[in-house]
């Protein structure tokens, strides 16, 4: 069986173990659907990403899986793939620049900063959204709500978004896992995002992500970026972003023991940008 | 710092067939809160970290770690964990023996063979028949119910966890078994037992039998590789006189209904002792950087 280069990243980490992690298998020639599908499965991780060569117009391309299925399109993997693309001398930038392409199709990615370090910025598929809450909100969530802000938004994945009035409710929250996914089954969402203001501590928003639900299967993520992502859409579409330039800071996954920090811009066009720090936890060979 | 990485398919003979482990060879400088911190990164069933160790009679020191918890002892770590110190030159079996130092204690593992064909196994607390019961028994008819049975009686045996074993008259029989989770689970309840193990004679030239564990409520799962209830069936074999080979060694095929193909290897010695083992694969070798 031929080796593999594997990196095993962190990303929205300021350090290490702080994020979400990632697998990426940096060569995959010869890989099919269900290897792949059967080492992101193996590896456990809530994604594993594999590069294979791009078609004309995208700089690197890759496939996205998590244990149980591919996606068309994720943030955390499509952040930390064009880290390893270019720490690992896959794609080079033009003028800060490249094309990623995915099963959703090309999407550009913003560099900055070193190539032994860069700082990544991938655009977020398109938002809108689906529509407002019409029944009650499961138990709990419904004490914590802001009333008549909870809707579903969708950029590939479908999030219910319920803004939380403090950062303490928001932090302090118990889920009731079961009445969560039993709602967004009900509903064909991928979970629930709530969030709070929170401007005092270095970030601007604080975020949790739910999804006990058929769709994932993971009680609470620890860093997401397709959420993140909607939540700058819902805001931006409210003129209530925390800052005039369109830029935040978003603060997930302390409740897990993690400490993530997305950083979030919605430029001219209305597009959202999702991006934050990487760290490169392991690197090796894969047999498989 | 950087640390000498693997990740390990257990009681595999090919990748994805078996129990996924990661192995932190260079452990030193790393905390209680930092080894959680890694276990619950990784997020595989378990991750050890490798000590040198801290007396000439132990091999190296091991810590175990699942992403919530920290595990006092456990076989297929044990197992998975000796295929690397191996592999990685960190350890020298003497008299084909290792010595792991865990927080339960120092540990003998028997090193069988070597390269691809290395078996390493980990002796097992001693198990006893609890209870011989016969088909008919009102407690068990219900979870046996639609299974062809083979000629030796249930049995519920006590090696830590107590499971009910059931001989089936086939392999085929064993591997279309439908498990009725409910019975199960009452049948565990009852008896204060795991569930139900069962196992049937194989024609394969690999394997000499094929087992299926079903656990019963609340986790109500079937697992893929089992190193103690397997143990508990070698005990039982040795009772009765029926061990599959002359030599007290035999392997068992697990985990094909469920996705997996491990191959677990017994072994009953001369002194009666049962020890549970198997082969390993490396899936992922490198190095971690991790701060501590």
């Amino acid at each position: 069986m031929p080796n593999r280069r594997y990196v095993q990243l962190d990303v929205f980490a300021p350090r290490p173990g702080t994020g979400n992690a990632l697998g990426v298998v940096l060569d995959s020639d010869g890989m099919d659907t269900a290897a792949m599908q059967a080492l992101a499965a193996w590896l456990n991780l809530s994604e594993t990403t594999f590069f294979l060569p791009p078609d004309a117009g995208a700089d690197y391309r890759i496939r996205i899986f998590t244990p149980g299925s591919e996606l068309p399109f994720a943030g955390h993997p499509s952040v930390g793939a064009a880290w390893a693309a270019i720490v690992h001398g896959l794609a080079t930038p033009h003028d800060g620049r490249l094309v990623q392409q995915c099963e959703v199709g090309l999407l550009p990615v913003q560099v900055e900063g070193e190539v032994n370090a860069p700082r990544i910025a991938v655009r977020s598929p398109h938002a809108r959204k689906l529509g407002a809450v019409t029944a009650p909100l499961p138990a709990g969530l419904a004490d914590i709500a802001q009333s008549g802000q909870t809707a579903l938004w969708n950029n590939g994945p479908s999030w219910w978004l319920i803004e939380v009035a403090s950062p303490e409710l928001l932090r302090n929250f118990q889920p009731d896992f079961a009445a969560i996914a039993a709602w967004t089954n009900a509903t064909a969402a991928t979970g629930v995002a709530i969030f709070a203001h929170e401007s005092a501590s270095g970030h601007d928003l604080a975020v949790r992500a739910f999804c006990p639900g058929d769709a994932v299967g993971v009680p609470e993520d620890p860093v997401t970026g397709s959420a993140n992502a909607l939540i700058a859409a819902s805001l931006h579409a409210q003129g209530r972003l925390p800052h005039e330039d369109g830029c935040y800071i978003a603060s997930q996954g302390r409740e897990l023991g993690r400490d993530g920090v997305v950083a979030v811009r919605v430029d001219e066009q209305c597009h959202v940008w999702i991006g934050g720090q990487v760290q490169q936890i392991i690197q090796g060979q894969l047999d498989w | 710092m950087t640390r000498r990485y693997v990740q390990l398919d257990v009681f595999a003979t090919r990748p994805g067939a078996g129990n996924p482990l990661a192995v932190v060879l260079d452990a030193q400088g790393l905390d209680d809160a930092a080894m959680q911190a890694i276990a619950r990164w990784t997020r595989l069933p378990e991750t050890t970290f490798v000590f040198p160790a801290a007396s000439d009679d132990a091999s190296y020191r091991i810590r175990m770690f699942s992403p919530r918890r920290e595990v006092p002892f456990a076989g297929h770590p044990s197992v998975g964990t000796a295929h690397a110190v191996l592999d990685a030159g960190m350890a020298v079996p003497r008299d084909g023996k290792l010595i792991q130092d865990g927080i339960a204690g120092k540990l003998p593992l028997r090193v069988i063979g070597e390269g691809s064909e290395r078996t390493i196994a980990v002796r097992t607390p001693r198990a006893r028949v609890q209870e011989i019961a016969s088909p008919d028994d009102p407690r068990l008819q219900a979870a046996l119910a639609g299974l062809r049975l083979g000629t030796l009686p249930p049995a519920l045996m006590d090696g830590g966890r107590r499971w009910w074993l059931a001989e089936l008259a086939s392999e085929a029989d064993l591997r279309n078994a439908a498990p009725d989770w409910a019975a199960i689970s009452t049948l565990a309840e009852d008896t204060d037992s795991m569930g139900l193990f069962v196992y049937a004679r194989s024609e394969d030239p690999v394997h000499y039998l094929a087992v299926r564990a079903f656990v019963g409520a609340p986790a109500q799962f079937e697992d893929a590789a089992s190193g103690a209830a397997n143990a508990t069936l070698a005990a039982w074999l040795a009772d009765q006189l029926a061990l599959p080979s002359g030599d007290g060694f035999y392997r068992v095929s697990q985990g094909r209904e469920v996705g997996f193909d491990a191959i677990i290897e017994l072994q009953v010695d001369a002194e009666g002792d049962v020890w549970s083992g198997g082969r390993a694969v490396t899936v992922v070798e490198g190095a971690m950087d991790w701060p501590g």
